[in-house]
Parts: structure tokens; sequence; C-alpha cells
């Protein structure tokens, strides 16, 4: 069987190049000591006994980052983004290896460097540390609380930030001629977003040159380079960053961890490579953790059913510092499209960004879309419920019709296209909705409670805060040709689709085509992968890329043709001219010399607006009342994801965005003991990820596509849009099953424990105990 | 993982020596429970004794009446057995039920048996089928091995061998997996033994390990029937309680998985 990705052979095989592959003579080993405490001042912190280590060559500690000048990690928002009050936000300094005070279980301490990394282990093991603990706060209720503990000294309450967007007079105007309105109050629960590969790192220093090179798992180099280089003060020329194969990254490997941090100057000041593999405890304990968003919904309806406005009050736990892109989630994520699909006169949310003595949080997969498309739907579910309206025809009375298109939201963003109506209507239909009732009865002889759910969402995907996407294409000696970009891949295939579009463009076969992301001594600048945008940005970059190498080696082609470049017409692979043709391939290989660059190296770059990838996902689950056990019964999703390239990939990343929504909805969370503070979910023993058999395997899909013109390809976002439509959709038929129960919320995770003690405490469960 | 000695011994007098040998020594089996603890540094055995070549802790035969069972015998084997399908059909999907492929194709039975997480699987069986622990030193009665979570009568420098599985009329097993860790959050085993005594080994839920629930076989010795286990509640006092699932669940379970196992003996 032929795999059906380039990458595949490799991947499987066990060839591909991972961080921890990645070997250099001479190499030391890196060793991080975290804390063992939740809140605790670091009274002492004596080193000498692990430095003393037979095969010890380094213990850094806070003093070592000092003295090299380095600053804070970078997170919290952009400069310009203000709060209520045109308020700056309050980020506390968060150093790469902590100074006095731990705010977190698994923070970097000290880094011990060693022969091997069984010696910088032993040897962290004698390193002395007194710890004088404080009382924790794990939850944002806990942070906001009266006489909270207190973080951070200059953030009084714990509050970082409180931010709003919309027009909250217009909003209470429109809830006062409301005829209905509906609350609801959610949790997306802390994830732990676990890449397979865990995170690691190899630094070299070059000193022939006064130069560094990064090994590391990353998302895109830019992203990385920029904020290392900001940490460090390693000037971003003198930094080259390797990322070949990255075994998964779902948001939280776009910006760098201490550990690369010292790595690097660490290599500098003993002249050696330092290598640093972290376990998969430390991918539980100090890889950003994911979502942890609190969403409290309102929505105002008037007396034909028609929605008037959206109101939220979202509260952010940000963990022990502002790192990665959590405060971006909690602000432009979580509100951008906080109207969903709908036609509303007024939208008003603020959210707070709260300090907690937790790991920081960073970008899960949607990075805070799926949250604000979950809380949506469920609102606009409970609504429906509240007020017996119709779920089908509320939607589509309210939809942003696709005659409206563009449409402005009160907030100001503008969705180019779509077809909601049309995508939900054929997505029911997929689903056989209106067959529910006949297998609902049938679980219902079984004992079995069933229930079915949609949500109709909508994401922006697209965005990036590097100005362009380029990309470049250099010829070899032997007229080959690899194509780079920016944007590394951790798992999406990049390889297959960039290769093959671009074969495509050419109209010529994609043997004698390579493909390098990542490579920052190319010069290549672009986003990084993430905010589901690498297609449609690098991929239309690539496409016009293809055309730039058709015009580089237009006058080339005229010249062996005899004719003028004005004559030349290009098709299939080949130029032709009065009959007479050359091929493109051919002339690569002739014009190639091993001496200098191929004429027809170019570069190409383009910059390409945001998209709104939308669908309707619909889900029937289906619950044993005896045990509280969920299985999800059908899953049944179209997306309008505009022109797909890919079908198989695509499909991929929609299987895997579901399952990833099933481990939220029914297993996923990352708990801490709001006690002591300790992390309670640090291990697979603990932590429920999805297995295969969550998702059914008939899993129904098809793309309903509405191009959009925002980049040259048509294509919109697919990287997140599972999770998007599964969090609302499952939880939607979640509530559904067990409202008959007289059960009317319930939070994520969905855990059999969970329904079986509330249908314990429900009158509809006492009878469902009686029957059965 | 600390550094240590790793030894391999090849017959079970070399096993008994080395184990003498040294006071930190430590046997290893499959290693499904052990190189996860030393991993993560929860152990510092000085030396590890490796059982795997070891002749005598191998084979699974029947003889009179009874299922022997080597300690090295891993999960995959006891599940695909044919001597364990036709003798004990219930032990061999207990065993189908352990871990996954990987898990079952290392881990053993003595391993599990000497570990006695309070989770395991074969616990239960070892409690309801009355089973005998073969050791270097002596012969264990199952309701006299047990000792609480991760205890067992095990005393230093002592190896089981073998397990005997007294065939039973019947048995059966019901296991309900833990989210996260798909052990047993609670596992319920039946067995029906040959002189139509009735043994119910559980496991998952008891606050101190694997235990037997009389009231369930005081009830299905007057009758081996669903309607003998209805109303009957293992105590939660006596149960569990965590993160995943609270004592009054895991209690209920017992309960559950126990008409479940009776089920498929009916
Ligand atoms: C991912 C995973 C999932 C699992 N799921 C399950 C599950 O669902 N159900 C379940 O029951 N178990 C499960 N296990 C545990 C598994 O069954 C192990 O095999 C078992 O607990 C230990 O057996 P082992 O042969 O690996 O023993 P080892 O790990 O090698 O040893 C365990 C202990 O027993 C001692 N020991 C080993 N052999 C002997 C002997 N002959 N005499 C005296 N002492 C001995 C060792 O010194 C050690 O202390 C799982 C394990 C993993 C890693």
């Amino acid at each position: 069987m032929q795999p059906s990705r380039r990458e595949d052979l490799r991947l499987i095989q066990g060839t591909g190049h991972y961080t921890a592959d990645w070997n250099q003579p001479g190499q030391l080993y890196g060793y991080v000591l975290r804390s063992p405490e939740a809140h605790a001042d670091i009274v002492s912190l004596n080193v000498e006994p692990a430095r003393a280590f037979p095969g010890v060559v380094k213990v850094m500690t806070f003093a070592d980052v000092e003295a090299a000048g380095f600053k804070s990690l970078v997170g919290g928002v952009a400069p310009n983004v203000k709060g209520v009050g045109d308020s700056a936000m309050k980020k506390p300094f968060y150093p790469v290896l902590a100074d006095k005070k731990v705010q977190y279980v698994g923070q970097a301490v000290a880094y011990v460097i060693a022969e091997t990394a069984a010696i910088a282990q032993d040897a962290s093991e004698a390193i002395e540390i007194e710890y004088s603990q404080l009382p924790p706060t794990v939850t944002v209720e806990d942070s906001l609380a009266d006489g909270a503990p207190q973080l951070h000294a200059d953030i009084p309450g714990n509050v970082g930030f409180v931010y709003e967007r919309g027009d909250a007079a217009a909003v209470d105007e429109q809830f006062k001629r409301a005829k209905y309105t509906s609350k609801i109050h959610l949790e997306s629960q802390r994830l732990i977003v676990n890449p397979m590969e865990p995170r690691a790192c190899l630094a070299v220093y070059h000193a022939d040159e006064d130069r560094y090179t990064l090994y590391s798992s990353s998302q895109g180099i830019v992203n990385m380079r920029n904020q290392v280089s900001t940490v460090t003060g390693i000037p971003q020329a003198k930094l080259e960053i390797i990322a070949d194969d990255v075994g998964g990254s779902f948001g939280i490997r776009s910006t760098p961890y201490p550990e690369y941090m010292v790595s690097l100057l660490a290599a500098k000041q003993l002249g050696k490579p330092i290598k640093w593999v972290g376990t998969r405890t430390d991918s539980f304990l100090s890889d950003y953790h994911g979502r942890a968003l609190e969403l409290n919904g309102e929505i105002a309806i008037d007396e034909n059913g028609r929605f008037l406005a959206f109101r939220w009050d979202d509260r952010v736990d940000l963990g022990g510092y502002a790192g990665g892109n959590g405060a971006f989630i909690g602000t432009n994520n979580l509100t951008i499209t906080c109207g969903g699909v709908y036609d509303v006169a007024a939208l008003y949310a603020r959210t707070r960004l709260i300090y907690t003595n937790t790991t920081p949080i960073s970008a899960y997969r949607g990075a805070g879309r799926p949250d604000i498309a979950f809380a949506i739907e469920r609102l606009v579910d409970q609504a429906c419920h509240d007020h017996g309206l119709d779920p089908v025809e509320t939607r589509r009375k309210n939809f942003v019709k696709a005659a409206q298109m563009p449409y402005k939201t009160p907030l100001g963003t503008t969705y180019d296209c779509g077809d909601f109506a049309a995508v939900m209507d054929d997505a029911l239909a997929q689903a056989d909705w209106a067959g529910f009732a006949g297998r609902k009865a049938a679980s219902e002889k079984a004992g079995k409670l069933r229930g079915i759910g949609f949500a109709t969402f909508l994401e922006a995907s697209g965005g990036g805060n590097t100005p362009s996407d380029q990309t470049a294409a250099r010829f070899d000696a032997k007229g080959d040709v690899t194509i780079y970009c920016a944007a590394g891949a951790s798992g999406q295939g990049h390889e297959t689709t960039f290769i093959s579009l671009f074969a495509k463009e050419l109209g010529i076969t994609e043997d004698g085509i390579g493909y390098r992301a990542s490579d920052s001594n190319m010069a290549v600048v672009g986003n990084g992968t993430g905010g589901s945008r690498t297609l449609l940005g690098q991929g239309s970059s690539f496409k016009l890329l293809a055309q730039k190498v058709i015009e580089k080696a237009t006058p080339h082609a005229a010249e062996a043709l005899g004719v003028t470049a004005d004559a030349v017409s290009y098709a299939g692979g080949s130029f032709s001219a009065g009959g007479k043709s050359v091929g493109l391939r051919e002339l690569a290989k002739k014009l190639a010399s091993a001496a200098a660059a191929h004429p027809f190296d170019c570069g190409a770059e383009g910059t390409f607006g945001v998209t709104f990838p939308n669908g309707c996902h619909v889900a029937e689950v289906e619950f044993d009342p005896v045990t509280g056990v969920a299985e999800i019964a059908s899953y049944a999703a179209v997306d309008d994801l505009g022109n797909v390239m890919q079908p198989t990939l695509v499909l991929g990343q929609v299987h895997g965005g579901v399952v990833q929504g099933a481990g939220q909805v029914f297993g996923e969370h990352a708990v801490y003991d709001r006690e002591s503070g300790q992390f309670l979910t640090a291990s697979f023993m603990d932590y429920t990820m999805p297995r295969a058999a969550t998702v059914p395997l008939a899993m129904k899909w098809r793309g309903h596509a509405v191009p959009t013109k925002t980049n040259l390809l048509g294509a919109k976002g697919v990287g997140e849009s599972g999770c998007s439509g599964s969090l609302p959709a499952l939880m939607n038929a979640v509530m559904n099953a067990l409202r008959p129960m007289g059960i009317d919320n319930m939070q994520m995770p969905i855990t059999a424990a969970k329904v079986w003690q509330a249908l314990q405490a429900s009158e509809g469960g006492a009878a469902v105990r009686k029957a059965a | 993982m600390y550094a240590l000695n790793y030894q391999r011994a090849k017959s079970l007098d070399e096993a008994v020596k080395l184990l003498g040998a040294e006071p930190e020594a430590k046997l290893m089996a499959g290693g499904q429970t052990l190189i996860p603890t030393l991993k993560a540094r929860l152990a510092q055995p000085s030396h590890l004794i490796d059982l795997a070549r070891v002749a005598e802790l191998k084979g699974i035969e029947v003889k009179d009446g009874v299922l022997i069972i080597g300690a090295m015998s891993k999960h995959y084997e006891v599940m695909t057995s044919a001597v364990v399908q036709k003798a004990i059909p219930g032990l061999a999907n207990m065993a189908s039920l352990i871990g996954d492929l990987q898990v079952r194709n290392m881990g053993t039975m003595g391993g599990s048996i000497a570990n006695n997480d309070p989770a395991a699987d074969y616990p239960a069986g070892v409690l309801a089928h009355n089973v005998t622990i073969v050791t270097n030193k002596r012969e264990i009665k199952a309701d006299d091995y047990f000792q609480g979570m991760f205890a067992t009568a095990l005393e230093e420098g002592e190896i089981i061998i073998k397990l005997l599985w007294p065939l039973p009329k019947k048995s059966a097993y019901s296991k309900f997996e833990h989210p996260a860790s798909g052990y047993a959050m609670a596992g319920t085993c039946i067995a029906q033994l040959a002189d139509g005594s009735v043994r119910v080994g559980v496991t998952g839920a008891g606050s101190s390990g694997a235990f037997r629930w009389t009231e369930a076989e005081e009830a299905l010795a007057k009758s081996f029937s669903l309607k003998a286990l209805e109303g009957l509640k293992v105590d939660p006092e006596t149960c569990l309680g965590d993160l995943h699932a609270p004592p009054e669940y895991r209690a209920h379970l017992v309960g559950v998985m126990a008409k479940r196992a009776l089920e498929k003996m009916l």
C-alpha cells in the first residue's frame, strides 16, 4: 500500500528527524529542576553540592540569566491593545529561571548541565532549596475572592487585564426591548495539549562566527527566532533555527520555552552544544496548557424569535504569568466572532484576565475560537429550549444571509462570504435529522438515553502577525527544485500539499521537487503554522511562486526556441512557440551549473486576509443510565472550508479536530488540588485522552464550498474547525439527552461518574432507575 | 532512572541466589509496572534480576483439575492459550482486557499478582477462583495472599513460581475501565467452583485493594440468578474515592459489573 502523504513513509519507518534525533559531537546534557511548590518564596538556593557532582559541568540559576541580561519571557497582549479605561495590561516579569519566588508547580528553577542526561538529573537532586510555602490559588474564582493570595506584588487582586469590545449601551438597549432572554455559564476547562513528541532542544554556538544554531520543534521559525532574540539579546541574524519533523504542536510550539534560552546561553559559555530532551512529565507540567476559559453569555430575542444582541462576561485563567498567546486568546480570539453566524444589532464582550498558581496558558487547537463558538451555540440552544423555539428554524431566521455578504458585524469584523443556511440544510440532511425520533425510541427501548445536538458555527482563520508570507524556489545543479516557506508542519502534511500545488501550477510532475520549511538561512519570512492559515497564506504564495518561475524562465525559453519572449507561451510544463517547444525541466537542467545561482531562482510573497470557515456539525449521544457512560452514536458534519486541495488531508484535519473536541467533552481535564496547588493529573494514568474509539468509525463529513476571494486559492482554514464544531454539537446532544431527566446544565468533561451522580440526584434519573 | 546493575537469571536457583545476595535487589518480570516506577525515580534498587529466561516460571497446562500457569506467562499468552480458553474461558477474557497489546505482550501474571495494584484485573480472578500461589518457599492461598493496596503475603526473597487455578464449573469477569488508565475502576469476577460454592472477587473499587464480596457470594449460593444480586450493595465506606469517581459510584459499579458478569454465565 502506498502511503497517502509524502512524509508518511519517513515518519512511520522512524527515519524522520524529530528534535531529539539531532546530535552534535561533544554535546552536553541539560536537566531542568522544577518547582515542586505551587506558590512559594525561595528562601535559599544552594547549587554547590550539584556543581561538585562528578560529571557536572555547570549549574545555572536566575543569577546566570540575570547576569546575561535576559529579559522576561514574552507574553501578554500587544502594547497597542488597551483595556477598559485605556488601561495597559499588567504583566509580571516572567523569568527564564525562577527568581526568589515560584508561581506554579513545574516552573523552571535551575538548569544542570552534565556529561550525560542521567548525571544531570542525579545531580539536580543534590541542589538544596528551601521554599517557604504561600497559600496558592488555582482557580479564577479563588484568585478573585476577597483576601485571595497575591501572586505578584504589583498586581493586587490578581487581575492582569480587563478588556472590552463592542457597545455595552447598545446591548443594554436591545435587552430592554427583548421579549425573551436567556443566559448560560460555561467552562472550557484547562487541558493538557499533549503533542506526541515531547519538547526538546539542541543549542549550538559557533564561536568562529559568533553565531548560534537552535534545533527545536516549532510551528514556524519567525516567531520563535523573534522571541528568543527578545529574551536573550542574541541578534536575530546570528540565530539559526532548525525544525525538521515536529510531532504535534496544536499552538504550544509557536513560542520558545526557558530550556531553549538557557541552553543557548550555556552553549556559548561552555563552548559545547547543549542538548535537552524533556519527558512526558515535563510536557504535562511545563508545556503551556490550553483553554481554561469561563464563558458567561446572555442573549436577547424579540417577539418574532429574532436575535437582538449577545452579551459576554468571560474570565480567562492566564496561569502564573502571561506567557505564549494566553492573553491574545483571552482578548481578541474570544471576542472577534462573538456573535457567531447570526445577524444581530449589538454585541458586547468583557473579559478579565486573571493570574492563578498554575502553568501558563497558550494556544490549543483553535485558541479561544472553539470556546466562543461552543458558548454561542450552547447559549442559542439553551434559549431555544427556554422559550420553546425551534432550533433549526430559529437559527435559519437569524443567520447572516448569503445575500448580506460581505457582512460587517457590530464589532466591525467583516465576514466575506458564506451560506450558512445551505450548509445547515446539507448537514441536517446528511445526519437524517428528521429521523431522530425513531432512533431515540429505539434507544429508549434498549434502556438508553439518546440526545441529538447540532451547531452552526463560524471562526476566523488566517490571521497572523507577520505582514506577508514569503516563499522561494532554488534550483540545484541537476535542475531539481526545492521550494521554501517559513511555516513549519507538525503533522499537517505541508510537504505533500505544497509540492502538489506547485507542480500542478507549473503543469509538471512532482518528482524532482523538494520542500523545506523553517530554514532560517533562507531568509524567507512568513507566519507560523497556526490559526488554520498555512494553506491559504503560504499556499497562495506558492501559487505566485510558480508563476514567478515561469516569468523567470520565459526569456531563457525564448532564447532556446529562437524567438522573442512575447512569442512564447507556457502550458503543461512546456514553453512553446511556432510549433517548437522546450520543457521547463529540460531547460532548468540545461541552465544549471554548480558554480552560480540558477537563473530560475526566485521568491514570491503576498498578504492574504482572514477567512471565515464555517460549518454545521450534528451529533447524537447515547447514555447508559446505569453507569452514566456516553457513546457518540453518530457524528455527521458539513464544513464550508472554501476550495479543498487535498481531500484526504482535510478529512484528517476534521477527524483530528473532532476527536480533540470529543476528548474535551468527555474526558480531558487538567486538575489542580485547590488546597495544595499540586497538579493532580500529571500523567496518562489520570489524564483522560480520547481514544480512536471515542468517535464513531462511521463519522460522516462532506465539504460545502463557498470559495473566498481573500486569497488566491479560494481556501478557508480547516485546522481548527473540528474543535469549533464538535464542542457545541456534542454538548448540545448531551444536554438534549439529559434535560428530560431534569438536568439543565453540566460542565465538561461529561464523565460517566458525573452523569451517574447527576442522575442519582435528578427526578428523571429516579424514574430511569426504577425502569431499569 | 537511577543507575543500577542488570542481571539475567537463567534458572530459579540463580534467581533466588541473586535476590538473596543483595539487600536492594529487585525482580523484574515484564517490567510494565517496574520500569515506569524506576523511570519516575520512585524506586532505587541496586540490582534488577530479570526473570525472562527462567524456564521454571513458564508454561501453561491442566493437571488433575487444576490450570497451572507459570508466573512468567504473559497476558497475551493467557488470553490466546487454547488450554486457558478451554479450561477457564473467563480468565482468557480477563487477560484480554488488561492494558493494550504492547502491555499484554510484556506484562506477566506473576508480576501483576506480586505487584497487587488495587486496580489490576487478575486479583479479582485469583480471589474468585480460590487460586493457590506457589512460591520458592511455600504455597499461599488467595485469601491469605492479598494484604491491602500493593501489599501481599510475599516475604523478602520470595519468588512466585506459578499459580494454581482450580477449574471452576464456570466463571466470568466484567470490568469497568478507568477512563484514563484503562485499569479497572471496578471489576467483578464470579466463579462457581467445582464443589458448587460461589466466590466473588472485586478489584478497582476497594479502598484496601481487591476483596471478596461475601454478601454476593452468599446470595448467589442460595440462588444463582440475577435476582439474587438485586438490592445488594457494597458499602461505599469501603470504597475508593478520588478525582475520577466518588466511592458511591465505585460501590455502585461493583454491583453493575457483578450483574454483567453473571449474565455471561447464565
Ligand atoms: C499502559 C499500561 C496499562 C496497564 N493496564 C492494566 C490493566 O488494565 N489491568 C491490569 O491488571 N494491569 C495493567 N497494567 C499492568 C500490567 O498488567 C503489568 O504487567 C503488571 O502490573 C506487572 O507485571 P509485569 O510482569 O510487568 O511485572 P514487573 O513490572 O516486572 O514487576 C512488578 C513487581 O512484581 C515483582 N515481581 C515480578 N515477578 C515476580 C515474581 N515471579 N515473584 C515475585 N515478585 C515478582 C517485581 O519485583 C515488581 O515489584 C498496565 C500497565 C501499563 C504499562
